[in-house]
């Protein structure tokens, strides 16, 4: 196989596994740029890779299911929305709560789905045109899935609304500093639901993506990790959604030239790399001057409570 | 604090008392058999073909049967004590090699209770061990691949690098080797034994550097999956059912009857042969004679009928048999793995591994000792070997 041929495979499936991780990055950011940290990621995207699969499997489409994906695990973040901003509960554990939850809920509705095949997956599409571009056409737009597309529009779209729109605007004041936000009349406690909300449907559609898409089948447990480093991702990106298509990309990137360049590198080393790479980025980023220079919310998982501040 | 550390004092000592109050087992009584697995049971993998078995035990007359599955590497030990104390488990059966050391313990815990343990190799009067191993079936499997690659690369996926996939992937390269000399076998090792992400990007890797078919060790049917998708053959692992995925590219598989065993070794259980005092030396290491494993495409199919005319067509001359076609070799060999007095082994001399080294001198059939501590390497395979000897 020439290099060429390499190339254009590797940049495709860094894609192909590069997606679920930057849709429910793109979810995390929101939900932590309202001052939300929510743990429970790995449990809303496992709960849509469910979803996906039985409702894509039920009705024969597969958009269905990642539509149903999105809106169950949209509902589903709710507990994780209700504990932390309506309870004040502390984030951590109700998140890890979500994350068990939904494991083990899903363990368990998903027996009858184990095994079986899904006969109306998420096909893969070309864009006309495009992949006629030598090297990038076919390694980008060519037999991707549709939601590989999704998820860089909807990185664009949210960083636009995160940063160039009045909404934005307000759930980033959330995040730094609900007391004044709250003064100038922003509702705290639905921008906070509305962030984790999107978090979980983002989630969901990661996970449906899994599901009907990348691997079309169910089985118990089958995120296997993904959600967690998305919340590594989360802090990678400095809380933007376009860094966080980045990171995603290299991330994912990282990941399957672990594969490819066993030949000549030593596996551990290439397995170990990436959360390596997380660990130190983690460090230089917990240092406090340069995190507030980042774009840390300052408020991140502080429970707000009016007139208390 | 104070009130909960006595309450879980009392609950503790309620346990142990539970266990000390424990009857032995009554030979030709109904017998209660626990069962503790690492993975889901529908994980359509590993612990799916060790529910199979227990379902084997469920089914004879005089046998109850219950199971814990998910259970963590480490965490064994209290799962055991609760089926022994709440379900009265007389025998109790674990089946993850991590699950050894707390296995013996609970052993040790409980002398009236019979204890097994899958794929280890510790044990104690009241614990015995036994395994169901693949080599053959791979080897036979790798006479397949090696039919019928067009690439000349025929690709594996392996969880770990351990003695267990090593001698899985060795057996494997051999058979390739026995049909068609020119192959390679390339290996991708993904550090875990159930990451389906993992699994489908060390596949798509293979692709790229255009291999086209593939056996693996993983718990899940991503391999089988993304070999599918690409058009390439691939080889079931754990039994038939991950050809339901992609029944136009599964040639063959591997398929384990757990069931074999345990019936055979509770049976003398029941009949008083074996006792909680006397199995510290019963080693099950069963093979294709003792119809513990056994090649399998689809259920009651051995090779699935779209490949069976090109395996027909396919000649191969062997240095014993001449001409032979790859289909009569695998049917060959399959029948004298499968013979009472096994003819033929893969691992018979003389074998050299890929370094030059003389591993099995001519002549010289590996120990069993040999094949579950292998660390070397086959000629023909090619890629990262961690562990492997100079």
């Amino acid at each position: 196989m020439s290099w060429e041929s390499w190339l254009i495979s590797t940049i495709s499936r860094t894609l192909a596994y590069g997606t679920p991780l930057l849709l429910a990055t793109l979810g995390e950011i929101y939900a932590e740029r309202s001052g939300v940290l929510n743990l429970g990621v790995e449990g809303m995207m496992i709960v849509g890779a469910l979803t996906g699969f039985a409702v894509a499997g039920k009705t024969g489409n597969p958009w269905l299911g990642v539509l149903a994906a999105g809106v169950v695990s949209g509902v589903f973040s709710l507990i994780h929305a209700f504990a932390s901003v309506t309870l004040r509960a502390n984030q951590v554990v109700s998140g890890l709560a979500l994350t068990m939850l939904g494991l083990g809920l899903s363990g368990v509705i998903g027996r009858a789905y184990e095994g079986r095949p899904l006969m109306n997956t998420l096909d893969e599409i070309s864009i006309p045109l495009l992949e006629k571009i030598p090297v990038l056409g076919p390694a980008i737009f060519q037999d991707q899935s549709p939601l590989v597309y999704v998820g860089i529009i909807m990185a664009i779209l949210l960083w636009f609304v995160l940063f160039k729109t009045r909404i934005g605007i307000s759930i980033r004041a959330v995040g730094e500093d609900p007391a004044t936000a709250d003064s100038l009349g922003i509702n705290v406690s639905r921008v906070r639901y509305l962030c984790v909300m999107v978090g979980g449907v983002l989630a969901g559609i990661a996970g449906a993506y899994l599901s009907v898409a990348y691997r079309p089948s169910w089985t118990d447990g089958m995120t296997a990790g993904m959600g967690w480093i998305v919340i590594a991702l989360t802090i990678f990106a400095f809380w933007n959604p376009i860094s966080g298509m980045f990171g995603a990309y290299f991330f994912a990137a990282l990941f399957v030239l672990s594969f490819r360049l066993q030949a000549w590198l030593s596996p551990e080393l290439l397995k170990a790399m990436p959360y390596l790479l997380a660990i130190v980025v983690l460090i230089v980023v917990s240092r406090g001057t340069l995190q507030k220079r980042m774009g840390a919310p300052s408020a991140l998982s502080l429970p707000y409570t009016r007139g208390e501040d | 604090m104070n009130k909960r550390f006595a309450l879980f004092a009392a609950l503790a000592l309620v346990f142990v008392l539970a266990g000390a109050a424990f009857a032995a087992y009554e030979p030709g009584t109904k017998m209660t058999v626990g069962f503790v697995y690492v993975g889901p049971v529908g994980d359509y993998g590993y612990s799916y073909a060790h529910n199979e078995g227990r379902l084997a035990v469920e089914a004879l007359p005089w046998a109850d049967t219950v199971y814990v599955e998910s259970v963590p590497e480490g965490q064994e030990g209290p799962v055991i004590d609760d089926l022994i104390a709440t379900h009265g488990c007389d025998v109790v059966i674990t089946t993850s090699f991590g699950f050894m050391d707390g296995t013996l313990d609970a052993a040790l815990r409980h002398t009236d209770v019979i204890f097994g343990h899958a794929s280890g190799f510790k044990r104690a009067p009241n614990m015995f061990t036994f395994m169901a191993d693949f080599y053959q079936v791979y080897y036979l499997n790798g006479i397949i691949a090696g039919a019928l690659t067009k690439t000349n690369k025929v690709g594996y996926v392996g969880a770990f690098p351990i003695p267990e996939v090593k001698r899985h992937l060795n057996a494997y390269a051999m058979g390739v080797r026995a049909a068609n000399p020119d192959a390679e076998v390339l290996v991708r090792w993904i550090y875990s034994w159930f990451d389906p992400g993992a699994a489908a990007e060390a596949t798509e890797a293979l692709i790229a550097d255009g291999c086209d078919a593939f056996a693996f060790t993983e718990d899940s049917p991503t391999v089988v999956q993304k070999a599918a998708e690409n058009g390439m053959i691939s080889f079931g692992h754990y039994g038939s059912q991950m050809y339901t995925f992609a029944p136009d590219y599964v040639v063959s598989g591997q398929a384990v009857d757990w069931g074999s065993i345990l019936v055979d070794f509770l049976q003398k259980v029941y009949d008083g042969e074996y006792t909680a005092q006397n199995i510290a030396n019963i080693d099950y290491w069963w093979l294709m004679s003792q119809g513990a494993v056994y090649p399998e495409a689809a259920p009651g199919e051995t090779i699935n009928p779209l490949y069976v005319d090109a395996l027909k067509a396919y000649m191969i001359s062997d240095p014993v048999y001449g001409e032979i076609s790859a289909y009569d070799l695998f049917n060959l060999r399959s029948s004298q793995f499968s013979a009472p007095g096994v003819t033929f082994d893969p691992f018979q001399g003389p074998i050299s591994d890929r370094n030059g080294n003389i591993v099995v001198p001519a002549g010289m059939w590996l120990s069993s000792d040999s094949l579950i501590t292998m660390e070397w390497a086959f000629e023909n395979v090619v890629g990262p070997w961690p562990g492997e000897p100079e």
